[in-house]
């Protein structure tokens, strides 16, 4: 009983990175519709910015974190103007594709510069176990779990309790009636790149602390997840997409813990097939897209 | 025999590529982008590497067998996605070319995680520019029949094409039929001259190569996708002596492509290209308001 409970928290530590990017991804595509292909990648560039401050600045884990977000910020701030506004309007598909080619550049720019294989990310914190009842999770799982929960609830504040979440969600509702009560739709859609980039560079960082190293290809284990999520949840409700990627990290635990990593991936697509079938939505609903 | 030296795999590559675009394209015509693209190619080397391997088949059947189960899964995937919307369809193909790669993973019998290797080569340069001469001639004439103008119609305005007559069902099974035919050949080719196949080559990542080609090309005419097609595989060769940046080339070219082509590298002529634009309102324009 208890290695199930430790398999679930583990699963959970990672659902809640899982969370962080589909979080970010769904933000981005429920009010541009537009699929961020390169938000994986601004989620490596966070996590790059962070090991670089680690290492020419300070190991201080509140300078690396901001780095991280600093980092990744700054991408999704250039992402949005460079490629995403310039082609508002057009097909998904063609913002899907430039996003791609963003995509690939950022992680082979990032593999010259830091070489294909990952690099270490230094020890800022200590590798102990800390005992919560019957399980017992590592310190560094623990900042990682943290640090992605606080994010989550922060992004919950801000789409639900703030004056320009409101606008968010009159954006993602119907951009053209926001606009016409004075929303200004050109300068929420840059907060939501910048506000998702955040998120991501600074659960980037954690989870390179968590790892103990950086990777140029990164993204790719996170991104096709974090678009399955979206889908699962379906983008009517943020907090659906955060309670199926907290189960999907679960459930991939419990398979990888009781039958086999190899099974992992046929779960998580057999569910996607299982719930577009049933509920081509999504389990919560979904705007028009 | 015709030998071009050094450039010999890079044009088998690039005609391969062709055939698999020509059936991806007339996948595509009625609306219903494919993502499972490497998948279906997958399936067509995986059953000519059998057949050929294992069972000792000679060469022109066991690509006939090919094309004939790509007919097949792609009847099956055209009907099972028959009732879904667009974005929905798009995944759910995105899904079947994920779960046919993990089925080749977890089958022993086709080498598993490993892949099939020591298949016999038997693709030649004679070959490849013969059926890629032969899918171009087929995705031409599907491109011009009833068929395809019905396609079109369908990807047009599913609702009006259907209140003239046309038959959903029947554009997407031949569209799917024909097409995934040929891209289950072009696979088979591919296994025959690279001698191996890995469940990994079916995933998603490289379905996508034909979806940038695809969309780089343009959808509206057939000729686009051929020469981007081309382009693209040529492009990332030529760049050889810089080894490391040629990605990142691709990539460059890719944006560069999607921002200044929007509408893909050929388009048709300027007052047909508007008259699409006018029928599919834009994001941010007045979408008719859902009664």
């Amino acid at each position: 009983m208890d290695i199930f409970l430790q398999q679930i928290m583990n699963g959970a530590v990672i659902g809640s990175t899982y969370a962080v990017v589909a979080v970010g991804f769904a933000l981005v595509f429920i009010v541009l519709r537009v699929v961020n292909f390169a938000h994986p990648e601004i989620f490596m560039l966070g996590m790059f910015s962070g090991l670089w401050a680690a290492l020419h600045i300070s190991d201080n884990l509140a300078v690396v974190l901001v780095a991280g977000a600093i980092g990744a910020g700054l991408g999704g701030l250039v992402l949005e103007r460079a490629v995403i506004r310039p082609l508002h309007g057009r097909n998904m598909l063609m913002t899907l594709l430039a996003t791609l080619g963003v995509s690939i550049i950022l992680q082979n720019g990032m593999a010259i510069i830091t070489g294909p294989d990952p690099v270490p990310y230094p020890t800022i914190i200590p590798n102990m176990s800390v005992p919560l009842g019957p399980v017992s999770l590592t310190a560094r799982q623990l900042v990682n779990f943290a640090a992605c929960i606080i994010l989550l609830i922060t992004a919950s504040y801000y789409v639900r309790g703030t004056k320009y979440g409101r606008a968010t969600r009159a954006v993602a509702e119907r951009p053209d009636v926001a606009a016409a009560f004075g929303v200004n739709v050109s300068l929420i859609s840059l907060i939501t790149v910048v506000f998702a980039s955040l998120m991501a560079g600074i659960a980037a960082v954690s989870v390179g602390l968590l790892y103990g190293s950086a990777w140029a290809f990164v993204g790719l284990l996170y991104g096709l997840k974090a678009f399955i999520i979206l889908l699962v949840a379906g983008n009517r409700y943020f907090e659906g997409v955060v309670f199926v990627a907290i189960a999907l990290g679960i459930i991939e635990a419990l398979i990888t813990g009781y039958v086999s990593s190899g099974m992992r991936d046929v779960v998580t697509f057999t569910l996607l097939i299982g719930v577009l079938y049933f509920r081509p939505n999504g389990v919560f609903g979904s705007y028009n897209a | 025999m015709l030998t071009f030296g050094f450039w010999e795999p890079v044009i088998v590559i690039a005609a391969i590529n062709v055939i698999l675009i020509c059936g991806l394209y007339i996948t595509a015509l009625s609306g219903a982008l494919s993502m499972a693209t490497a998948a279906f190619a997958g399936v067509g080397g995986y059953v000519s590497a059998v057949l050929t391997t294992n069972l000792d088949w000679p060469f022109v059947p066991a690509l006939a067998v090919a094309t004939v189960s790509g007919a097949i899964i792609g009847c099956i995937v055209a009907l099972v996605t028959l009732k879904m919307k667009d974005f929905v369809l798009k995944i759910a193909t995105l899904a079947v070319g994920e779960a046919l790669s993990i089925a080749a993973f977890n089958i022993k019998y086709v080498g598993g995680a490993n892949g099939f290797s020591g298949i016999p080569l038997y693709t030649t340069m004679t070959w490849v520019l013969g059926v890629a001469a032969l899918s171009i001639f087929v995705a031409w004439r599907v491109d011009k029949s009833r068929i395809g103008l019905g396609a079109r119609a369908i990807r047009d305005d599913m609702v009006a094409a259907a209140s003239t007559g046309i038959s959903l069902r029947t554009v997407r099974l031949v569209t799917f039929g024909i097409g995934s035919a040929l891209i289950a050949l072009g696979g088979a080719l591919l296994a025959h001259y690279v001698l191996i196949i890995s469940p990994s080559q079916l995933g998603f990542l490289y379905s996508l190569n034909y979806i940038v080609f695809l969309l780089a090309g343009g959808i509206q005419t057939l000729w686009g996708p051929v020469l981007t097609a081309i382009l693209l595989s040529g492009i990332p060769e030529l760049l050889r002596f810089a080894n490391e940046y040629r990605l990142i080339a691709y990539g460059l070219i890719i944006v560069a492509v999607v921002m200044w082509r929007p509408e893909g590298l050929i388009t048709r002529s300027r007052r047909s290209a508007k008259g699409n634009a006018a029928a599919k309102p834009d994001r941010g324009a007045a979408a008719p308001a859902k009664a």
